[in-house]
């Protein structure tokens, strides 16, 4: 396998905007390059939304790219993120998925972090090197930001600012998923791990949802008027309305499907968010999927959940039923998305073109504008890749 | 477990190694019939369980809810499921008289997988049964929750453990 002297894997990408190499879903030489150019490159992250961690100590430990990372409400009420890891010798400091605790002691040497990040605590500190300063080694954090509640994290110093980033276009379908105002209540995630590289997991696209799954059929569950917004850095948001039949006669139990709303609602929003976050917000549900690839191959999907601080007694039980038989690993209306996950990385290893056509009206020109069920949305975030990880577009 | 009546162990038992028997076979029907009217099935992680998070993988909290279970499997999501045998090993590790004929029960269980043409077999979860049962003509389920040590599923989960 050649390589550029920046220690970057060289792939050809062909001429024709909508054909993607399909070798790109399985070179284990891509993945250093994509760390860096991507996940710790000019990219925001979504970490956490601050009803995960409502209570003060509480935390929450994620990756970035392969960084072990933690999320902590500290004693003056504000939220940090920070990497995992001891300023000493490198230990991580936690090691459960949730907690609380009112300081992070690492076992190795007893140092000790307050949840502000400073260090409080180091034994023996008088036989360290003579300029040792306390102050020095805080836990190294990250340039953060916060949109409704939720808490993004960028190791750039050079992106842009997170709502520009993001564009308007995205950002205020996302304030809806998060509630309007982010008055969020956290309850619950559902997580599981697909046999897929990364790419693979967030390239679905606005074409197959009346197709793969079949329940939207048997349903007689009409797509609605929509929308599908494209952005040149990536990110995909589709809206629609949502128009649930009267009479369901598929299911015994149809008010699964009751679609109560809120003054913030529409019936569907679904956001793509390069590299590879998920939002949605199909009927009631509200919901952000943090994903976490585990190297070029296999990636960790955490579906969170929540409910509003407004919501009645009804309304939370609702959210929760809905939340928990429609949506995730096993959900009525999703489940196939999984399976589709696991079948495109295995049938990904012949060699050619994975090609895309539903919305392509010139093969050799990128188009912003799509429509609603159009798979050519997921072009412009296939063409943000390529740029980023330096590969040569082949002459037409 | 020593006031428990042998018949009615012997009840509960039986009731566990039709409901395990029927997944293994993916009988959906024989499923089905482990509930009595009143049932319900919960697939739920540890994680959210020990934390009061209420969001569950699968959450049929009434009858039509167990019959739609059937339905989404063997009907609107068959033909897209890459589909996999199952085994489950389950331990009796507790029961209660709760009066009225009904038992609580708690078993232990682990399931294997093996993905159809793939002929590796991986565990697909650990965890532990809580179960409600009316010994009544037999037994039949008032609830049945499968609590999950495996907080993060190694696939998807297309039939209920």
């Amino acid at each position: 396998m050649s390589q550029t002297p920046e220690n970057g894997a060289i792939l050809e990408w062909p001429a024709k905007y909508n054909e993607i190499p399909k070798e790109v879903f399985e070179r284990e030489d891509l993945w250093p390059l994509e760390l860096k150019n991507i996940f710790y490159g000019d990219e925001w992250h979504p970490i956490v939304h601050q009803s995960e961690i409502p209570n003060i100590g509480d935390y929450k430990a994620a990756e970035l790219g392969e960084m072990p990372i933690f999320a902590v409400r500290g004693q003056d009420n504000k939220i940090r993120i920070f990497q995992n890891t001891c300023t000493h010798r490198g230990t991580t400091l936690v090691t459960e998925s949730l907690g609380n605790k009112t300081e992070f002691e690492c076992p190795y040497h007893r140092w000790l972090f307050s949840p502000e990040g400073d260090l409080v605590g180091c034994p023996n500190s008088r036989e360290f090197t003579p300029g040792f300063d306390k102050k020095d080694f805080s836990l190294p954090t990250f340039r953060t930001e916060e949109f409704c509640g939720l808490y993004f994290i960028t190791m750039s110093d050079t992106v842009a600012p997170l709502k520009e980033y993001l564009g308007e276009n995205f950002y205020e379908p996302l304030s809806r998923i998060l509630g309007g105002d982010g008055r969020l209540k956290f309850v619950g995630y559902q997580k599981v791990h697909y046999d897929c590289n990364w790419k693979a997991y967030c390239d679905n696209d606005g074409y197959h949802a009346p197709l793969l799954h079949l329940a939207f059929k048997m349903l007689n569950w009409q797509g609605g008027k929509g929308v599908q917004n494209v952005s040149e850095n990536g990110h995909l948001s589709f809206e629609s309305e949502l128009k649930i039949p009267d009479d369901i006669t598929a299911l015994k139990d149809a008010s699964i499907l009751d679609f109560k709303g809120t003054t913030t609602s529409t019936g569907s929003i679904v956001q793509m968010q390069f590299p590879l976050t998920v939002y949605s917000k199909h009927m009631d549900m509200l919901n952000i999927r943090y994903a976490f690839p585990k190297g070029p191959k296999g990636i960790e999907v955490h579906y969170a959940y929540f409910t509003h601080e407004d919501d009645d007694d009804e309304m939370i039980a609702h959210r929760i039923r809905q939340s928990s038989n429609l949506l995730g690993p096993c959900g009525l209306i999703s489940m196939e998305d999984a399976s589709i996950f696991s079948r495109i990385d295995k049938g990904n290893k012949t060699p050619g073109m994975a090609i895309f056509q539903k919305g392509v009206k010139d093969e050799y020109q990128l188009e912003l504008k799509v429509g609603q069920n159009d798979e050519s949305g997921n072009l412009p975030r296939w063409e943000h890749y390529r740029k980023l990880m330096g590969f040569e577009r082949a002459k037409s | 477990m020593s006031e428990i009546e042998p018949n009615v162990i012997f009840s509960i038992e039986n009731l566990n190694r039709d409901y395990i028997c029927a997944l293994d076979k993916l009988d959906m029907n024989k499923w089905l019939a482990c509930f009595n009217k009143q049932g319900t099935y919960t697939l739920i992680s540890n994680e959210n369980e020990s934390n009061g998070f209420p969001i569950a993988f699968m959450l049929d909290d009434k009858y039509e809810r167990l019959q739609d279970r059937v339905t989404q499997v063997t009907v609107i999501q068959e033909d897209s499921t890459e589909h996999y045998q199952t085994r489950h090993m389950t331990q009796l590790t507790s029961i209660v008289d709760l009066g009225n004929n009904q038992y609580q029960a708690n078993y232990n269980f682990s399931i294997f997988y093996t993905q159809n043409l793939i002929e590796q077999s991986e565990i697909l979860c650990v965890g532990r049964y809580e179960d409600i049962v009316l010994v009544e003509n037999g037994a039949s389920f008032i609830q049945r929750k499968a609590v999950i040590d495996t907080n993060v599923l190694p696939r998807y989960i297309a039939y209920p453990v």
